[in-house]
């Protein structure tokens, strides 16, 4: 078993405009074993994305405070390569595009990324792999000869993340809002992929605003996020809770200030 | 002007470039062009100077090594013609593409067996021998080459692959040149590639002519890879006649200093180019690269691509230019000139030149001088891959646009595993 956890973590960005910095988290605690499944949910702006790649160590986010450690090893002093290689994976919400490489050897060059030089995937054993994980995410053929997210649609993207998930096969995932812009059988086929990586040596953190994906990936524990913090914790009906009373029914329950974007969002203004 | 840009007027060059039983045209050709040189400049490379390099330090008493080394002989195995120097060490056209008329010869023997051919195209209309000094020399004192003439309404399927290897195992001077002719309503794949064996520091002189006749259609490809010593002058232009079309992909991979010129001028109504060009400079290396079409015709429509990659204190400068002659309405000039630096002592650049002299036209550029793209980075790195591998395939990447139209599989892993090289070392020397 591995274990994940963040402990008392704050971080800033920069505004390169501005010339400041803000604080985004502010003491964020969370623990993850293998075999476990968690979500994190959350209104926009509350830093749910910025843990995220915090956690990956995107270096655009500057921890402040606190500690990230993969079996109790501080992760923070290492590049993002090497929290890959060490076994975290970070589906991304916004995946970029690389013309001229195809993403078939770009994930060979990921899974040999974690092998002795010696000793790289036989390219038939890949293959066989690949092929398998296509048909579980009903992605065609050409998908894997195709330039890396080059032209792909947004559903494309998303299916593609999870393949590379399945095929690179990490300690720890965590998927940054796998299920933005999916339609319903899109997002089944999506959690299928990661249903099927389920296992005693494998961890998910789904990062999402709707409860609808946990319907098809089922958490063993769903954290509440807002105003930089996990405000709450709990089981599966946190989640249908929170889609009854909505987020502001949550922040008046602890008293906290924080703004909801589109709180004040009259429901009509045709008497404009 | 400096020395170096002077030829030393020596008719025993002269001497030893003549071919054996020339002909009187070209022999005249010659002379005409030897007694212009001195009082023709130099091609201009905008933002380069290469009046120092010794381009014109040619041999007055070159030797010829007749023997054909191995790796030679290895790697002319997938090609129709291969030369070194001026020894041919491969011909092998099938039998039915001679039915059909096709000729494929070294250029000593064009000129030989088909000299009115040979005069009728050999700078005649693609490239005039009078249009600066490097051009006037090269006239005067071309030594080989190759002849490739298609006739009309000949399809061929599979490229034509052309090896031309410069023999630098001794002081030798490599004025090669290759006319290429594509009849009317002709179709073929043309692949050119060229790289030096041995050590000694000659200069390279490179020229390629394609005449594209009414409605065929030329895809050109090539990739040169030069010594580290060789100074090279490249120059490589097509004269487009009605309808007729050509695809330029080249893969510039030379070792040494370059100075490069692609051209191609659409004379005829209704006739394309697309011109792709990419580049890496390592180490001390300076390249200038200038593409240019030139739309004389009506409905013409040319498209330029250049893409480089710059590491270690090299420079490398993309001239692209669009020049639309009055008249040539409802014609249409694209260009994009793309730059990406590794290294922060290297100097790149990339002007776009747009020359209009016409109203009823299409024509734009884009133009960039940047450095690697941190997301793709980040992404690449997030999936386990180190900074130098993801650099690599973000470079590669960059490159590799190209790749597909390149038509012989072993070409097109010869250059892949060259940007490998070229960025491996690069990144070493950082």
């Amino acid at each position: 078993m591995a274990t994940l956890q963040v402990t008392d973590l704050h971080v800033s960005v920069a505004d390169e405009e501005a010339k400041t910095t803000k604080e985004i988290l502010k003491g964020v605690n969370l623990t993850m074993n293998t075999g476990e499944t968690h979500a994190i949910m959350g209104p926009n702006g509350t830093g749910k994305s910025t843990l995220s790649e915090t956690i990956m160590g995107n270096p655009k986010y500057l921890v402040t405070q606190g500690d990230v450690t993969l079996d109790g090893v501080s992760l923070l002093d290492k590049t993002v390569d090497e929290r890959a290689r060490a076994g975290l994976f970070l589906a991304m919400q916004y995946p970029a595009e690389i013309k001229g490489i195809t993403n078939s050897e770009f994930m060979r060059a990921a899974v040999n990324a974690t092998r002795p030089e010696d000793d790289p995937i036989s390219v038939r054993a890949f293959l066989k792999e690949l092929d398998k994980n296509l048909s579980i995410l009903n992605m065609s053929d050409d998908m894997a000869e195709r330039y890396l997210n080059e032209g792909f649609s947004g559903g494309e993207k998303k299916r593609n993340e999870i393949l590379q998930l399945m095929t690179i096969k990490p300690k720890f995932a965590i998927l940054d809002e796998i299920d933005s812009g999916l339609d319903i059988d899109a997002l089944q086929v999506v959690s299928k992929g990661v249903n099927e990586m389920k296992s005693p040596d494998f961890g998910v953190l789904m990062i999402t605003h709707y409860q609808r994906l946990l319907n098809y990936i089922h958490p063993d524990q769903v954290h509440v996020m807002m105003g930089g913090r996990i405000v709450k914790t709990g089981d599966d009906s946190l989640a249908q809770e929170l889609e009854k009373t909505g987020y502001a029914g949550l922040r008046d329950e602890f008293g906290l200030d924080v703004d909801l974007v589109d709180e004040d969002v009259p429901a009509g203004n045709g008497g404009r | 002007m400096l020395k170096s840009a002077v030829l030393d007027m020596n008719p025993a060059l002269l001497k030893s470039s003549t071919f054996a039983n020339e002909p009187k045209w070209l022999a005249d050709l010659r002379q005409r062009a030897w007694g212009k040189i001195e009082s023709l400049e130099m091609p201009v490379f905008a933002k380069i100077n290469y009046h120092s390099w010794p381009l014109l330090k040619l041999a007055a008493d070159p030797s010829v090594n007749v023997s054909v080394p191995k790796e030679v002989t290895e790697e002319a195995k997938n090609y129709h013609l291969a030369t070194i120097g001026q020894i041919v060490a491969k011909l092998d056209l099938n039998d039915e593409l001679k039915k059909k008329g096709v000729i494929l010869c070294d250029m000593q023997t064009a000129i030989q067996e088909h000299p009115d051919l040979v005069k009728q195209y050999l700078f005649t209309k693609s490239i005039h021998f009078d249009e600066n000094r490097l051009v006037a020399v090269d006239a005067a004192l071309i030594n080989g080459g190759a002849f490739l003439y298609v006739p009309h309404d000949v399809e061929i399927s599979d490229p034509i692959n052309l090896l031309q290897f410069q023999d630098s195992r001794q002081a030798t001077n490599f004025i090669n040149h290759t006319v290429i002719v594509a009849g009317e309503n002709s179709r073929f794949k043309v692949l050119q590639r060229s790289a030096t064996v041995g050590e000694v520091a000659n200069p390279a002189h490179i020229m390629v002519e394609i005449v594209a006749e009414n409605g065929s259609y030329v895809k050109f490809s090539a990739l040169d890879s030069l010594a580290t010593q060789t100074h090279a002058y490249i120059n490589r232009r097509g004269y487009l006649e009605k309808d007729a079309r050509i695809d330029w992909t080249i893969g510039l991979f030379n070792d040494g200093n370059t100075i490069a010129d692609f051209d191609s001028d659409l004379v005829g109504i209704g006739s394309h180019t697309e011109m792709q060009t990419v580049a890496i400079s390592t180490d001390r290396q300076t390249q200038g690269i200038d593409t240019q079409v030139t739309n004389y015709a009506a409905h013409s429509e040319g498209n330029i691509l250049q893409r480089g990659i710059l590491l270690g204190a090299s420079s490398l400068v993309f001239n692209g230019i669009g020049k639309i002659i009055k008249g040539a309405h409802g014609s249409k000039a694209q260009q994009e000139n793309r730059v990406l630096m590794l290294s922060p002592k290297a100097r790149g650049d990339a002007n776009p030149i747009l020359l209009i002299d016409e109203n009823d036209v299409i024509a734009g550029h884009a133009a960039s001088v940047g450095r690697i793209n941190q997301d793709q980075l980040y992404y690449l790195m997030s999936r386990g891959l180190t900074k130098e591998v993801a650099q690599r395939l973000v470079a590669r990447g960059f490159l590799g646009v190209v790749l597909s139209d390149i038509p012989m599989v072993e070409v097109r892993d010869q250059m892949v595993a060259m940007i490998e090289r070229k960025l491996v070392n690069g990144q070493g020397t950082e």
